[in-house]
């Protein structure tokens, strides 16, 4: 570890305290915590790699190669270039010891606001939702507040990459993917049109509830019929396909950014992730994308499992959305939404899991992650959940979700897996970067122990 | 042939009979009198003078409203008009003892003189003096065999006095039978009344403990008064209080109408602590109480309105078809069964129906579902009859009683029967016409004209539904001719003209036919319209009469399904709750004592008598103890949640900003799935409070996870009690309350505490000198007093440093405590003070910035809080949340807390801020034996709960689970079959068989 995530490691990680009820026993301990808290800074954003890093006697998580007892990771210009049991180190290289510790590839959370949303009731702090039914052209990236208090404790959490999706109306705009590192949104976008969003129409309205942010914008008495609200997509679709060939075919057609945004959508290139949950929805939405030859990504997918042979048969993957939550029925079993999981990779289902307990708590990633090995899945899978599974799903893979040379160094180092929360985050990278670890919520503790010291001293003499 | 009857209604009075008399009637006949005899024989009838008394063949003589006479073999008197009722069923009229009657509409602009201060107490209403009820609405009532109605006032929740009436068509004056014979009360607030409070469910208790309470003060403050020679000035004047007197007294009954079965215990409840005749309309779900029910003798008025069966159209619209929907719709036809063989006596009520009209075939199909026809008759006659004290007149046909009767056509009970008249004080009013003609039967047809062709016309069915078809038998009698069902057929039976239509292919014509013709007596001249536009016609002649059953009968005609008794009625309900063992030892097992042992590897836990008797080494257990190896396993205490939510039919009482009065207590409910998931996840104990819109908000209550008991049972015994406060955002942000500051919320509790104190003075000034009125007893100011005696923990939501400090502040001020801070997202900014004052934090392990008070949350909270020696728990305020509280605290370890202590936010320490840790909390020798076995280290994301037992008894195992599961899907798919093969589909679980 560097000198400057001392202080945020030790001051804030002290497992040596008993039971605290007993002023004394606490008095003495804090006497000994250190003055060294004093002076507390809030997150810094550190330079990129200037030399090459290797880290040494790791337990090292690649996730697409296996583990390396005692390995070494080799990392460049922000890249991983050499990672193994035996890796030769080049002279001029910075090497850590990590003797002891686990290295997994940074998180992802597949579904998440950081950066745009800061304080959920508070409407003027979000920019999740734009205005009307069709906005492919919102891109999620130049909203991004690079000094929102949600990226320090993501960060904290071990989620180091995030799909930072627009909501509201049928198509709600182009996620984007961040690494969660930069002094600005351009430094931190690394996909900026990553995946076209598709709030498919529910045709029961009061079945399933809508998530943190993520309104639909069509509400109330008025709203379109489920019917008529398939075919406004379909219409939509209709006309940015003629759009698209209008102009390949050198026609003078007026401009209209919607349009022009979705070619490379209807092209191919970037994926559709299509919002649905009920098994009448994801059906409805398969059918619809096979009609327009899109790549699509179911994303929620509570009711995926009653859709399970489809999914397999067409190869449609699943971005969960509610590991962590209570059945949508009556019915059906306590841990029905933490089994999914596992019942999904018996079924053959390709899936990621999010963090779509909350908008606002992509730090919540691990965790819903880790529920699905309680109730069934294998430690294994769960972590390509959280990795390489949603990299692909949104083309990502060449860049992040696994640990491979060529890959960027986005990694974590810790005590053991990051799904559990009896382990620990020690330290994270980005791209090489060396992560100032402080967040919000260490400097508020850091402080208001200062405040309890004082106290404690007051009473003391 | 048998007669058949239309269906047409049709409301003229045919005769009219004799009103009152003339020396009993007050108002002047203007012009000529308009009597006629008022003397009627009826002969020839099946009559059902009661509840399993039949006389076939009899003769029935109404003389004067009366009924003079009734027997077998009785020639009609001589003066008598005779009524020849061959062939037809008379019953003794129906009581509905519950009729909306739609008469109380709210004037315009709303009640006025001094009534009473909350629109919703309209005690004072009186059916009587205001009887101006609904013409159409009595017509429709009369339809279905009633003659005599209780008259329910509807609007508010005190709602007035109701008076049995007549439905007869005469004037107001002669209809009224017993003026304002009880009150009527409601647990559903009238929006037109107006008045904001209250707003909720136990708000509405509130108002009816205080209200009930007030009129006691009314009675003895008039008293006061005037026996005081009027020495002083009068109480305040009240209609509404002063109409209470009678039912506070136990003078008058209190009907109340319950909207679920938990409404029905929560007015039982209210009934017995203050001493009330109560009667109840039930709601259609008393088989889900049956057991409780079973031996209670106050009157339950029920009615008829049977659930539509769960769409389960499509098999993704069959998903979401809920246990607890699919068993309404399949048992709650069979209720008024279920309580006739519970011994329980009950009135049948059309209160409550969405359409009147499925009054009868309802109570045909509650027949066909078990409910003998003399239980369902008595129910809708003796029975009313005696409760409403009109059965020395009503109920019977008896020589000497009133003569309401229902004329009808058919078994009432067993048959698709028709009304055909209903009488009312020995006038009749006709409900249904008899049909003119019946074209049903075999007809020989034949044209004549060229196109010559002849054939058999089969017409069958109901008169209303024909059916039938034409056989184009080229030789009568042939084996195989040509059959072609008639596609439609239908018949006027005024105008004697049939109409139908058939495929016109079998005679070579590809399009519709269309038939008609004229039917008199046996003979028929026809039309056809052939798609080739040709129009012959022909004549018939019926060569054979319908033989089939003149009407269908009601059976029924869902398969039978086993579905056993549970509680509560629903998807995961158990059919008792768990056993106690003598003594239950978990074996080998890391245990977490949460107590001075501290954690103990490979330890034993042993439970005697839902106790906890001893933790330590190799115990031994009593002979015949349940022995559980928990060899890798860990036990902990079960666990508590300080906040929660659900399981209460309503959360905020938001009328006012100050409702201590109110109490969670009264409204929780069993029928809530999340205590199931919470059981499941290691819950054992839960706070569940009041919302958060008050400064000072109602009084919470405690619950153990009892999965499968009543709501009383659920609850924590001996508990402290504890209220709501609330500061911050929530509070303020009410438009048009007081406060809208935090400023404000401060000083409106302020002003509060100020106002119980000068309230208690008041009380201690009468009681020494008993000069002036008497006092009130006021609930809210008693329950602040109990505040700042400290009997009523305060347990304040609230996020900020400053709202928290200066509440804890302004406790002090008046020499009191507050137990809690709830949410405190940041409490950890003033943990040194909290610690100093002897406040616990109720606080949430990493949730914040979902509002701007939340914005200054951090993981690190509790860690802070215990460091500082606050006693610190964690909560969940979330159902969902409640269900994994480990996890939660598994979350704190994160912040450098050690495993123990974090496991104490969620035990021992939740204990200890909710002052219950002398039962709870911690595995102690003498506290309950509620603990949870978990898979591995109960901190661990790879960790879940397999068995949680409280009060020793198992309430939940994954074991149990999987086989409640099992037989949850075995029900649905039974429940989904019987809904599919139940023809119409709509709601209705028989069918008819049509002849």
């Amino acid at each position: 570890m560097t000198r400057m995530q001392q202080p945020a490691i030790t001051g804030t990680r002290s497992r040596v305290l008993g039971m605290a009820g007993m002023a004394g026993v606490a008095v003495a301990v804090l006497w000994a915590m250190a003055p060294a808290t004093l002076g507390a800074q809030v997150r810094m954003t550190v330079p990129p790699q200037s030399e090459p890093v290797a880290l040494q006697g790791a337990t090292i998580h690649t996730v697409t190669s296996g583990v390396i007892e005692n390995g070494t990771i080799l990392l460049e210009n922000g890249l991983i270039t050499a990672i193994g049991a035996d890796v030769d180190i080049p002279a001029g290289t910075r090497v850590i010891d990590a003797t002891g510790k686990h290295i997994y590839p940074g998180l992802i959370d597949a579904y998440s606001t950081v950066g745009i949303a800061e304080i959920g009731a508070v409407g003027v702090s979000n920019d999740v939702n734009e205005l009307g039914d069709f906005n492919p052209n919102v891109r999620a990236d130049v909203a991004v507040n690079a000094e929102s208090r949600h990226i320090g404790t993501t960060r904290s959490a071990g989620v180091l990459t995030t799909l930072t999706t627009p909501g509201g109306g049928l198509v709600s705009g182009m996620s984007s993917a961040l690494a969660l590192e930069g002094w600005s949104w351009e430094e931190m976008s690394i996909q900026s049109a990553a995946a076209l969003n598709v709030n498919w129409p529910n045709p029961n309205p009061r079945r399933f509830r809508g998530f943190g942010g993520f309104r639909f914008g069509q509400q109330g008495a008025d709203r379109p019929s489920y019917e008529e609200q398939v075919q406004q997509l379909k219409d939509f679709f209709a006309e940015a396909r003629a759009y698209r060939d209008a102009v390949a075919a050198g026609e003078e057609v007026r401009s209209d950014s919607r349009y022009a945004a979705m070619i490379p959508v209807i092209d191919g290139v970037v994926p559709v992730v299509v919002a649905a949950d009920g098994a009448a929805q994801i059906n409805d939405a398969i059918t619809w994308a096979q009609e327009e030859d899109l790549r699509i990504v179911i994303r929620g997918g509570q009711d995926a499992i009653h859709v399970a042979d489809r999914l397999v048969a067409e190869d449609i993957p699943v971005i969960l959305t509610s590991t962590m939550a209570a059945p949508g029925r009556q019915y059906e079993g306590y841990d029905g939404a933490y089994t999914m999981p596992a019942r999904l990779h018996e079924a053959g289902v390709r899936f990621a899991i999010s963090g779509g307990s909350g908008s606002l708590y992509s730090n919540r990633l691990p965790f819903e992650a880790g529920v699905a090995v309680a109730f069934g899945l294998s430690e294994e899978e769960a972590l390509k959940a959280v990795t390489i599974n949603p990299a692909e799903f949104l083309g990502l893979d060449d860049r992040v979700g696994s640990l491979e040379p060529g890959k960027q160094a986005t990694f974590l180092i810790t005590t053991g897996t990051p799904l559990d929360m009896t382990t620990d985050i020690e330290q994270a990278y980005i791209q090489g970067r060396e992560l100032d670890m402080n967040d919000i919520q260490k400097h508020f503790f850091e402080k208001y122990m200062e405040k309890v010291r004082q106290y404690m001293r007051r009473v003391i003499m | 042939m048998r007669a058949t009857l239309c269906t047409i209604g049709f409301a003229a009075v045919m005769v009219t009979g004799a009103g009152a008399q003339q020396a009993s009637r007050t108002q002047p006949v203007q012009g000529m009198r308009d009597n006629g005899t008022g003397y009627h024989a009826l002969v020839g009838a099946r009559v059902v003078t009661g509840p399993g008394q039949v006389l076939d063949d009899a003769t029935i003589v109404i003389r004067d409203g009366l009924v003079q006479a009734v027997g077998r073999g009785m020639e009609a008197p001589a003066g008598a008009r005779v009524w020849d009722l061959d062939g037809l069923t008379v019953y003794p009229g129906f009581i509905d003892a519950h009729a909306d009657l739609e008469m109380d509409a709210v004037p315009e602009g709303g009640d006025i003189g001094p009534t009473h201060w909350n629109p919703q107490v309209r005690a004072w209403f009186s059916t009587t003096r205001n009887l101006a009820d609904d013409e159409d609405r009595r017509a429709a009532l009369r339809s279905q065999g009633f003659g005599t109605a209780l008259a329910v006032p509807k609007e508010g929740i005190f709602r007035g006095t109701a008076s049995v009436v007549n439905l007869g068509d005469e004037g107001v004056r002669e209809r009224v039978l017993r003026p304002d014979v009880a009150q009527a009360i409601g647990f559903q607030r009238s929006l037109e009344l107006g008045g904001s409070y209250p707003n909720s469910a136990m708000g509405t208790i509130a108002l009816m403990k205080q209200t009930l309470m007030d009129a006691d003060w009314y009675m003895r403050a008039w008293d006061a008064y005037e026996s005081s020679g009027r020495a002083f000035l009068p109480p305040e004047t009240s209609e509404a209080l002063a109409a209470l007197g009678d039912a506070v007294q136990g003078a008058q009954p209190v009907i109340f109408e319950t909207g679920g079965e938990e409404e029905y215990l929560r007015a039982n409840r209210l009934a017995s602590e203050f001493g009330l005749q109560a009667w109840y309309r039930g709601n259609g779900h008393e088989y889900r109480i049956i057991d409780v029910l079973r031996g209670r003798n106050e009157p339950l008025i029920v009615p008829l309105d049977f659930p539509d069966a769960p769409d389960v159209d499509d098999p993704e619209a069959a998903l979401n078809a809920s246990l607890a929907d699919l068993r309404d719709w399949y048992l709650a036809p069979t209720g008024p069964a279920q309580l006739a063989d519970a011994g329980v006596r009950f009135a049948i009520t059309t209160d409550g129906m969405s359409s009147l009209n499925d009054f009868l075939p309802n109570l045909r199909v509650a027949v066909a579902r078990g409910l003998s026809p003399e239980d369902a008759l008595a129910a809708l006659t003796t029975t009313p009859a005696e409760w409403l004290g009109v059965d020395r007149t009503h109920g019977m046909i008896e020589e000497g009683k009133v003569a309401n009767l229902v004329v009808t056509e058919g078994d009432l009970f067993t048959e698709e029967a028709t009304v055909r008249d209903v009488w009312v004080r020995g006038r009749v009013y006709g409900v249904t016409r008899p049909a003119q003609i019946d074209p049903r039967g075999t007809w020989r047809i034949a044209s004549t004209d060229e196109w010559g062709f002849e054939a058999i016309l089969t017409l069958e069915g109901t008169v209303n539904r024909l059916r039938g078809h034409i056989d184009l038998a080229v030789e009568p009698g042939a084996a195989e001719g040509v059959r072609i069902p008639l596609a439609s057929a239908s018949v006027v039976t005024e105008t004697g003209r049939i109409e139908a239509r058939f495929d016109g292919e079998e005679l070579g014509y590809e399009g519709t036919a269309l038939l008609s013709g004229s039917v008199r007596g046996d003979e028929f001249y026809g039309w056809t319209s052939l798609p080739n536009g040709a129009d012959p016609s022909f004549r018939g002649t019926r060569t054979e009469g319908f033989e089939g059953p003149a009407r269908g009968t009601v059976a029924m005609d869902v398969p039978e399904i086993d579905l056993p008794f549970i509680r509560p009625m629903m998807d995961y309900g158990r059919s008792s709750i768990p056993e106690q063992p003598a003594a239950v030892v978990v074996r080998n097992a890391t245990v977490w004592t949460q107590g001075p042992q501290g954690m103990l590897e490979g330890a034993d836990l042993l439970i005697r008598a839902g106790r906890v008797e001893a933790v330590g080494m190799d115990l031994d257990a009593p002979g015949g103890a349940v022995e559980i190896d928990a060899t890798d396993k860990h036990v902990t205490p079960g666990l508590i949640d300080p906040h929660i939510h659900s399981g209460v039919s309503a959360v905020n009482e938001s009328g006012f900003a100050i409702v201590p009065e109110v109490r969670m207590g009264d409204v929780v409910t069993h029928n809530n799935i999340w205590m199931y998931r919470q059981v499941a996840g290691g819950l054992t104990t839960a706070h569940i409070k009041h919302g958060s819109a008050n400064p000072i908000g109602g009084e919470n209550v405690f619950v153990k996870m009892r999965w499968g008991s009543l709501p009383e049972d659920l609850k924590l015994e001996n508990a402290p009690r504890t209220v709501k406060f609330a500061l911050g955002e929530n509070p303020k942000r009410r438009q048009g309350r007081y406060p809208d500051t935090r400023m404000g919320t401060q000083e409106i509790i302020r002003d509060h505490f100020m106002a119980a104190r000068d309230y208690e003075r008041e009380w201690q000034r009468w009681e020494e000198t008993g000069e002036g009125l008497p006092p009130r007893r006021d609930l809210r100011m008693e329950a602040i007093l109990d505040i700042l005696d400290q009997e009523l923990l305060i347990s304040s939501h609230g996020y900020r440093a400053d709202e928290f400090l200066a509440l804890v502040r302004l406790a002090e001020e008046f020499g009191f405590r507050v137990q809690t801070l709830q949410h405190g997202v940041e409490a950890y900014k003033i943990a040194p003070e909290l610690a100093a004052s002897g406040v616990a934090a109720v606080v949430w392990s990493d949730w914040g910035a979902f509002k701007m008070e939340a914005y200054d949350a951090t993981i690190y909270n509790a860690r802070i809080l215990i460091e500082a020696g606050v006693v610190t728990s964690l909560h969940s305020d979330n159902s969902e949340i409640a269900s994994r509280m480990n996890w939660e605290a598994g979350k704190l370890l994160r912040t450098g807390l050690t495993p123990e202590q974090a496991l104490s936010t969620v035990t021992n320490g939740s204990a200890r801020a909710m002052a219950i840790e002398d039962r709870v909390g911690s595995l102690e020798p003498g506290k309950d034996g509620d603990f949870v076995i978990w898979s591995g280290n109960p901190l661990s994301q790879f960790t879940r709960a397999e068995q949680t037992w409280i009060d020793g008894r198992r309430y939940f195992s994954l074991e149990e689970d999987a086989a409640m599961r099992d037989r949850i899907a075995q029900e649905r798919t039974q429940l989904i079959q019987a809904i599919l093969s139940a023809e119409g589909n709509g709601g209705r679980n028989v069918d008819t068989e049509r002849n």
